[in-house]
């Protein structure tokens, strides 16, 4: 609601870092959002990040540069971050707290809603079911994302998981059904934020995409909002409008460190690897806001990617993200090729909910199942020949190891540009499984094997 | 001499036999090697022909794709320009005419009216003048409420929320 004559404070008492403390303030709460007037008429905004009695201190995104205790006002919205809601998003890019980055207008919106939102309420909370096709073979196939589902992207520095994330955020659909992608990258350096806009510049020009760029040099409080603001807006579209809206957030790792920044500012007992002792509920809070509600068409699914440091799969942001999502997708360097994905450590735990009769197709599940057997066997005769070679190999583990090859080559390996129709995925699933002997297919019904094996010769 | 050569006849005829077979075989298996090295070859040459044709459409398809994306990310870029200056004319506008409420003969009360407003805001012991632009500011022990002309014009605009989209709606 507009205050049509909000109270300006004008007495502040220090300046330090990007922290302002006011004082003589009245009725300030915790996270409240602050807009910030300096004495040339320049604009700034923050966050509350202590009120004590008449004082308040704030985080100024924009930093305290060139501010002076003198001239400065600070005005209080009354309640934390709220940002406008709906359509008008679509087709938008914005900066990590939603002001145009396009040259546009300012995003309007039918309502508001605060971006710190809450987790679906769990007895209103329908399982996920469905599939959203990313068109990207590994993951339809072996690791389906299924609408209202969280599932992570686990990878390692250097490994192109972010271009993975655009690939998907470009190419994902719902099967005819309105879908949106939300994307919000997280402290992404020029040069990526460029590529992701390439590379999801037709679904924005189509009006499908949301894309929220909050780049490495921007203020780490933005950081924190980023995520926050895109599920907001992911949750109107899906929620009001009845869309399938898909909500990548990329990379995750650069927001728990800004969040860990902004926890020391506050002065806050440091926990495991300094990070705040929160970061397992503040991660919930955001990954348990996808989900399905029963009588409302939309669903949100979060795609959150991050970066394991230093490749350590124990980190705190991977471990505590890893208890929360329903499966992951783990990128690996021993995997040669885009997009390097290691199918026997990538699991969908709704996977079932989403594939099968009347989603994907009816062999799907026993199918993914066969080939993950399969590629289980071969790392197994991989193992053995690198003791024994591969000649010493029984015939059997050798049509495995080709098995493993196919895979690879005919179902793994992908362009960064290929969009692969679900048809043209169980095609090449079906030329995998039939480098083995129809013998060895033991996962699969007669019916499925007689319609889709075809032996190699 | 010819004795002896007559006598070793048979055996040189046979030498040379197996000696011709032999060549001949080397021979043939020659001609197969080179024409399997050529089959290869032609093959190796056939694929990576493929490879070049389907590198070079894959790369025309890439490099079109992304004049066509620089295309369209030009036009929504004007498009986009162009409903931000409608939205600042508009804010120009309501600026204007906001101002122009100083010359209605309701303006005194309006003045009126700002600083009792001004005052529920900031509280009683605020000092409320005149802005020189119009309406009133009144500024307190570190506080200060702005309900200028201008002040207020900008909050009603940004009030204005989705409405604001009725001005490029098809």
């Amino acid at each position: 609601m507009t205050s049509w004559a909000p109270v300006e404070y004008t007495d502040v008492a220090e300046l330090r870092g990007p922290l302002i403390v006011v004082r003589g303030v009245r009725g300030v709460g915790w996270d409240e959002y602050a807009s910030i007037e300096l004495e040339t008429g320049q604009r700034r905004h923050g966050l509350v990040l202590e009120a004590d009695r008449d004082l308040a201190v704030v985080q100024v995104f924009e930093g305290t540069a060139g501010l002076r205790a003198e001239g400065t006002r600070v005005t209080f919205a009354g309640c934390p971050l709220r940002i406008p809601v709906g359509a008008g998003w679509q087709g938008r890019v914005c900066d990590g707290r939603g002001r145009p980055l396009d040259g546009g207008p300012p995003v309007f919106g039918t309502a508001d809603a605060a971006v710190t939102g809450f987790p679906l309420n769990p007895t209103r909370r329908e399982p996920p079911s469905e599939p959203v096709l990313t068109g990207v073979s590994a993951i339809d196939a072996l690791t389906t994302l299924v609408r209202g589902q969280k599932i992570a992207v686990f990878s390692s520095g250097g490994l192109p998981h972010l271009e993975l994330a655009a690939q998907i955020a470009a190419q994902a659909n719902t099967g005819g059904t309105p879908f949106s992608v939300v994307f919000a990258a997280i402290g992404l350096t020029h040069a990526d934020a460029a590529t992701v806009r390439d590379t999801l510049e037709e679904r924005s020009a189509a009006g499908e995409l949301t894309l929220f760029l909050n780049l490495a040099d921007d203020p780490v409080i933005e950081r924190v909002l980023t995520p926050r603001l895109a599920l907001t807006v992911a949750e109107h579209l899906a929620f009001v409008l009845g869309r399938h809206v898909l909500v990548v957030l990329a990379d995750m790792t650069s927001y728990c460190e800004a969040l860990r920044e902004v926890s020391s500012a506050r002065g806050e007992i440091p926990a495991r690897r300094a990070y705040p002792g929160y970061l397992y509920s503040d991660l919930a809070s955001l990954y348990e806001r996808c989900g399905r509600v029963p009588g409302l068409p939309g669903s949100v699914t979060v795609l959150p990617v991050l970066t394991m440091p230093a490749g350590d799969i124990t980190h705190p942001v991977p471990d505590l993200t890893g208890y929360i999502t329903e499966g992951q997708i783990l990128l690996t360097r021993d995997v040669p090729v885009y997009p390097h994905i290691d199918p026997l450590s990538s699991l969908s735990r709704m996977m079932r909910a989403g594939v099968g009769p009347g989603r994907t197709r009816p062999e799907h599940m026993d199918l993914a199942a066969q080939i993950l057997a399969a590629l289980a066997r071969a790392r197994q005769a991989a193992e053995l020949a690198e003791i024994v070679g591969e000649g010493a190999l029984g015939d059997t583990d050798r049509r495995y190891l080709a098995m493993a090859d196919a895979f690879t080559r005919r179902l793994l390996a992908q362009r960064r540009d290929e969009a692969r129709s679900l048809d043209e995925t169980f095609a090449r699933a079906w030329q995998v499984v039939s480098v083995l002997p129809r013998r060895e297919l033991s996962m699969l019904s007669p019916a499925a094997l007689d319609a889709g094996y075809r032996e190699e010769t | 001499m010819t004795g002896v050569r007559d006598a070793l006849a048979p055996v040189s005829g046979a030498l040379l036999r197996r000696a011709r077979l032999d060549a001949d075989a080397m021979i043939a298996a020659a001609e197969h090697d080179a024409a399997q090295t050529l089959a290869v070859a032609r093959r190796a040459a056939q694929d990576m022909i493929d490879e070049a044709r389907e590198a070079g459409t894959s790369e025309a398809r890439a490099r079109a794709d992304a004049v066509r994306v620089r295309a369209g990310r030009r036009a929504r870029d004007i498009e986009l320009a162009a409903r931000r200056e409608v939205v600042l004319e508009l804010r120009r506008r309501a600026v204007a005419a906001v101002l122009a409420l100083r010359d209605d003969p309701c303006y005194p009360r309006l003045v009126e009216r700002l600083r009792e407003l001004a005052r529920e805001s900031g509280g009683d012991d605020l000092i409320v003048s005149e802005h020189p632009d119009g309406g009133v500011v009144g500024v307190g022990r570190g506080r200060r409420v702005d309900c200028s002309l201008g002040a207020l014009a900008g909050r009603a605009v940004d009030a204005l929320g989705a409405e604001a989209e009725r001005l490029w709606a098809r």
